[in-house]
């Protein structure tokens, strides 16, 4: 389970390529990418724990409302999650995950860039041979 | 970018790009360039302000202004107008971050006045006007009343005593963009809204507190129509837009949008261009649930300024009103709306597409406000957080040319990640600081990747609309206080 970033995909945002050996470590990784253009994942701490359900059209899509609903979180609850468990079904349409994180902490969280949306510029995840991949391009 | 033989000047600081260019080109390209902006501009614009003349329903041109740089879809300094019964609408036309805009405020203080209590001033509305990832806005408002709000923006402030009473009649729109629905917003984009307003946000926006610059420009007898009457006089500007809100507004009508081309028979060179004809339920639906967050954004912005007016009080101890800190203006940058245009010698209303592109309607437009009917509509053009901004006014010559519209800002010319290799956050605000510019970043990352050196020259990008008679200049503004998200 590997990322890196891009830094010449987009000049206003962020952009990181992520692969794995299985579509769910696909999702984790993309999961622990954004967390990571957010806030040090040092600093955060495994107190809260989520467990999401999602059912979507396509495979890119639930990904891509995978990492929505992280956005969402972030917003919304206040939470940032570093640790995650993801099983996505054999169909690609649906998913669980546990979300392990806890809530934003200005003083002792390393708090970087507040990640806004994710864009459908080159998006969309790929298998080939054992590796699963795909680009996803963020809004900040 | 080398050089393109397709692209021919046609005056000074104007460019055109033929419908011959590329296959379904339905209207030419213009852009708004020096030679030196047009050579470094990245091929991604020309790639981009070509896609846009291929969408259903343009007319006249597909713009680039001075400060465009590639985007999603459409360049960010594009401009495109569309036949309201022929035409698309386009989520990536607008941007994520609907009406991300500009409001400028004067102050009746002088420079020696503040610059002692600077550091007091940015960290009190620091700790005023929450920033950064995740933070909560200052306002507790219900979710049943966002409809409200979201359909009277400033007017509603107003109604509840958060707004002067001249400070609607000082917004584009007076405020609020008619066409509001808010049963057309998802609930998640209400739920991430709720608590943000009050929040400026991250990444480049910013609230800055700046100085009158009559050593880069000034224009005393256009100034003086704004109330600024000194050479070293005090103002506030807010750069910010519809937070989560906004941008949910654009993912959820993404997806729809994305999906519905094909039952409408529209085919795009890039899925960021993802459109629907502007009369379809759809396209009525996004424009609905994009004017809710357009006036959202009114209402942030209202909020900030008053958390700003606060900010003064409690430090020069005298109330805002005496500070006489009125709202000069507040533009969108990032918005579609329906207006009436003069062009090919008939009169239309048109759906025009601003992303990253201000309003510039010239002297005597209905729209234009009582106090600058004369002179024109105020546009805030906004530098980066070295270089300061710009305030000028719109004219007759972009009623003619561009539907209206000018440049919005610097423009970036260098990615986040390049930007935080060449400087470091820390280093970055000591200098700032030596060159006597207090900032306040939320994250030292944060403020590397806004540095000055990442973005166009703002007086380049200013002076070329200009000479293009577009948008005039009346006066430069230079930071001396800065908060970033």
């Amino acid at each position: 389970m590997t990322y890196r970033f891009l830094p010449d995909v987009a000049l206003a945002d962020i952009a990181f390529e992520a692969e794995s050996e299985s579509v769910d470590g696909l999702f984790e990784t993309c999961a622990v990418a954004i967390t990571d253009i957010m806030v040090d994942p040092k600093t955060l701490r495994a107190t809260t724990e989520r467990r999401l359900s999602l059912t979507s059209e396509s495979l890119d899509r639930l990904l891509y409302d995978f990492m929505t609903e992280l956005i969402f979180m972030k917003d919304v609850d206040s939470l940032l999650f570093g640790d995650f468990r993801v099983r996505v079904s054999s169909e690609g349409t649906s998913m669980e995950a546990v979300a392990k994180g806890e809530k934003i902490d200005r003083e002792r969280h390393g708090l970087r860039n507040d990640v806004k949306a994710v864009t459908m510029h080159l998006f969309g995840v790929k298998h080939q041979g054992n590796t699963w991949r795909t680009t996803v391009v963020l809004d900040i | 970018m080398p050089a393109n033989p397709a692209i021919k000047q046609v005056s000074e600081v104007t460019w055109e790009i033929p419908p011959s260019y590329k296959p379904g080109m339905q209207v030419p390209a213009r852009l708004y360039a020096t030679k030196k902006l047009l050579e470094n501009m990245d091929s991604g614009v020309i790639e981009q302000v070509t896609n846009v003349a291929c969408l259903p329903g343009i007319v006249r041109y597909a713009y680039a202004m001075a400060d465009a740089h590639w985007g999603y879809g459409f360049p960010i300094g594009g401009v495109a107008a569309f036949d309201t019964e022929k035409g698309i609408i386009s989520p990536g036309g607008v941007g994520f971050d609907v009406n991300c805009g500009m409001r400028l405020i004067r102050t009746n203080l002088r420079f020696p006045e503040v610059k002692p209590r600077i550091k007091e001033l940015v960290d009190l509305i620091f700790n005023l006007v929450p920033a950064g990832v995740g933070v909560k806005g200052t306002m507790n408002f219900a979710q049943s009343q966002m409809g409200d709000i979201t359909s009277l923006g400033v007017k509603w402030c107003a109604e509840h005593d958060l707004a002067w009473e001249d400070d609607p009649q000082h917004v584009e729109e007076g405020g609020f963009i008619k066409g509001a629905d808010i049963s057309k917003v998802s609930k998640q984009a209400i739920s991430r809204g709720v608590s943000q307003f009050g929040t400026l946000g991250s990444g480049n926006h910013y609230l800055e507190i700046q100085v009158v610059d009559p050593a880069r420009y000034l224009d005393r007898d256009l100034a003086k129509e704004f109330g600024i009457v000194h050479d070293d006089q005090v103002m506030v500007m807010i750069h910010c837009g519809s937070r989560g809100f906004g941008h949910q507004v654009c993912s959820d009508y993404l997806r729809t949008f994305e999906s519905g081309m094909r039952s409408f028979g529209i085919e795009v060179r890039d899925r960021d261009l993802a459109c629907l004809p502007f009369s379809s339920k759809e396209g009525q639906d996004y424009y609905s649930a994009m004017v809710c967050a357009a006036n959202f954004a009114f209402v942030n912005r209202q909020i900030i300024v008053n958390r700003v007016r606060e900010a003064f009080s409690r430090v020069f101890h005298k109330d805002a009103e005496a500070l006489d800190m009125h709202l000069i203006y507040d533009v969108c940058h990032n918005v579609a709306k329906v207006e009436a245009h003069n062009y090919d010698g008939t009169k239309a209303k048109v759906l025009v597409h601003r992303k990253g592109a201000t309003r510039s309607f010239g002297p005597g437009h209905p729209d234009v406000p009582a106090p600058y009917k004369k002179i024109g509509q105020p546009v805030i053009i906004g530098g980066s957080m070295e270089t300061g901004s710009y305030l000028l006014v719109g004219t007759q010559k972009a009623m003619e040319e561009t539907f209206g519209s000018t440049a919005h800002g610097s423009g970036r010319t260098m990615s986040r990640t390049a930007a935080k290799r060449e400087v470091r956050g820390a280093e970055l605000q000591r200098k700032m600081l030596d060159r006597g510019i207090y900032v306040k970043a939320a994250t030292m990352d944060g403020l590397a990747e806004e540095a000055g050196m990442a973005y166009k020259d703002i007086s380049e990008v200013v002076e070329t609309m200009d000479r293009a008679g577009i948008s005039k200049k009346v006066a430069a503004l230079r930071p001396i206080g800065n908060i970033k998200g």
